[in-house]
């Protein structure tokens, strides 16, 4: 393993957050009572399926060299712009902004993915400076 | 120059400056949370207040006595209720009555988007004085047989279809935030809600199923005209027409209101407990970091750096660990309540409205002043003992 930096760790935590807190902290609503989901359910999914990736990557970045890291945090940073775009833009959440999804997940995964963002194209300017001294 | 040493010293020892910054921090989020907490609440309040926009509430006597009608009017946990639409009449001839109109409600069953039912509210734009006035700031043409208003938390917008018992209603507009209620449920004209009464009591759905959609209406809302007092309408109404319940709107906020004032005061105690500790922290942090420092501030001062520079360093890096930490603390307090402000309506259960932009801004900027304040007043402490320390002592490790 290379040395670990700052966006590193920040990047990992992030990604994991995101990942398993879709699925056990700030998920969708819960099913119908006829056992059917509301759309926001495969809002849910779609988020994890992409924090999945963006997990695999920010563990991945740990055994990179400086440059290779800069390239993944930037491919990451995109991921997390497209993970904001999923609920309510991509996949339409439920009609009433009290029930769970619009209350409780839109807003995490929507912090969580630009803070993700930010954290990955901050990492790739910086590792840009770097390398242009 | 000297600001850079300070930038320095910050930099040269991370820990020490982030626990600062974590200090200052965690202070501006609770003084800025706390305040826009309590500042959300009373708007919510008082936007409530001006939504309900009557004196008098009738209802049916089943109603008040189910205690569901808090519930539905204040709450809005969708829910019906009916009475003959005679009472109303009997009510309108009764003296000291201003401004008369009735209010239907149904809750809608949960449709294909949602697993759970919304409030609809149907009303009489000849009559009404509650609703209208605020519908015509979205919405200024007469509403047709289908069309609905919806609410600004309900996930639909102008030219959307909603179908509901089977009917479908077409989304005439969309209502400006309010901070209560009104912001889940749907609004529409008397036609088009007795043909949803109508549609639903034909699917079964209904809990009252003897009604005739034509002759009920829910509540009776009244104004008292001017020379009658609340109190002496109100009781008229309960004496004179059999089966109802009349209540002052006044009353029925009370309760949130006593909430509020509950919740408020103990955020507001909350708020000056946690600045007081802050500063005593604070004060602590910036004396053991300076007599950490005291061999360093000796060197200093060998080198020609006055007794004023000297304290200048300590008042430097206090304002800008200080200003740091605020503005963490504060974006993530602003941030945070309006990503998760409906949540946080939920938990609470009070109507909760969030401040404009401007007093978000201006909240931010005290706040910020407080920290500020609370992490400058104790490094001055620090910074007037080490403007006073005898270098030779220090040097010679004697002190």
């Amino acid at each position: 393993m290379k040395k670990l930096t700052v966006t590193d760790v920040i990047l990992l935590v992030l990604s994991t957050a995101l990942c398993l807190g879709v699925k056990l902290v700030f998920h969708a609503c819960g099913p119908k009572e006829d056992g059917s989901w509301m759309t926001c359910h495969w809002a849910e999914q779609a988020v994890f399926a992409v924090s999945i990736g963006m997990m695999a990557i920010a563990v991945v970045r740990l055994f990179l060299e400086r440059r290779e890291k800069a390239g993944a945090a930037l491919a990451m940073s995109l991921m997390g712009v497209m993970t904001a775009l999923i609920p309510n833009v991509m996949i339409r959440l439920c009609m009433m902004s009290e029930m769970r999804c619009h209350a409780v997940m839109h807003p995490a995964v929507v912090i969580l993915s630009v803070l993700t963002a930010i954290a990955g194209a901050a990492d790739f300017v910086l590792s840009r400076k770097e390398g242009g001294k | 120059m000297r600001q850079n040493l300070a930038v320095r010293n910050l930099k040269a020892k991370p820990v020490r400056t982030g626990i600062l910054i974590l200090l200052t921090a965690l202070l501006s989020l609770m003084i800025c949370g706390g305040t826009l907490l309590v500042a959300s609440m009373r708007s919510g309040l008082a936007s409530l207040e001006a939504r309900l926009g009557a004196d008098i509430m009738v209802v049916p006597y089943e109603a008040k006595t189910k205690s569901n009608l808090e519930n539905i009017v204040l709450q809005g946990n969708p829910g019906y209720f009916y009475m003959p639409v005679e009472r109303y009449e009997k009510i309108a001839s009764l003296d000291g009555i201003a401004q008369i109109s009735a209010q239907f409600y149904l809750a809608s069953a949960s449709s294909g988007c949602c697993s759970i039912p919304v409030q609809i509210i149907g009303f009489d734009p000849e009559t009404d004085f509650t609703i209208t006035p605020w519908i015509r700031r979205s919405y200024a043409k007469q509403l047709q047989t289908g069309d609905i208003v919806v609410g600004n938390d309900l996930n639909a917008f102008v030219g959307d279809t909603l179908q509901f018992y089977g009917v479908n209603c077409h989304v005439a507009a969309k209502l400006d935030k309010t901070g209560t209620y009104y912001d889940s449920a749907v609004f529409t004209s008397v036609e088009t809600i007795r043909q949803l009464i109508a549609s639903s009591l034909e699917k079964g759905m209904n809990d009252f199923s003897d009604i005739d959609p034509q002759s009920v209406v829910s509540t009776v809302l009244i104004n008292v005209a001017e020379g009658y007092s609340t109190e002496e309408v109100m009781n008229d109404i309960n004496i004179h027409v059999k089966k109802v319940k009349a209540v002052q709107t006044k009353e029925m906020i009370s309760g949130i209101s006593a909430s509020l004032k509950g919740t408020s005061d103990l955020i507001g105690v909350l708020i000056v407990v946690v600045w007081g500790l802050g500063v005593v922290i604070l004060l602590l942090a910036f004396s053991m970091s300076v007599n950490e420092r005291k061999r360093e501030f000796a060197a200093l001062r060998v080198i020609g750096a006055s007794q004023r520079n000297l304290a200048s360093l300590v008042m430097q890096e206090a304002v800008l660990s200080g200003l740091a930490g605020a503005v963490c603390g504060t974006v993530i307090a602003v941030m945070g309540i309006t990503a998760f402000h409906t949540a946080i309506e939920e938990q609470l259960g009070l109507p909760f409205l969030m401040p404009s932009l401007g007093k978000q801004m201006l909240t931010s900027i005290i706040s910020i002043a407080a920290v500020l304040v609370a992490g400058t007043a104790a490094a001055a402490v620090s910074a007037y003992r080490i403007s006073r320390i005898d270098t030779a002592l220090i040097l010679r490790g004697e002190q």
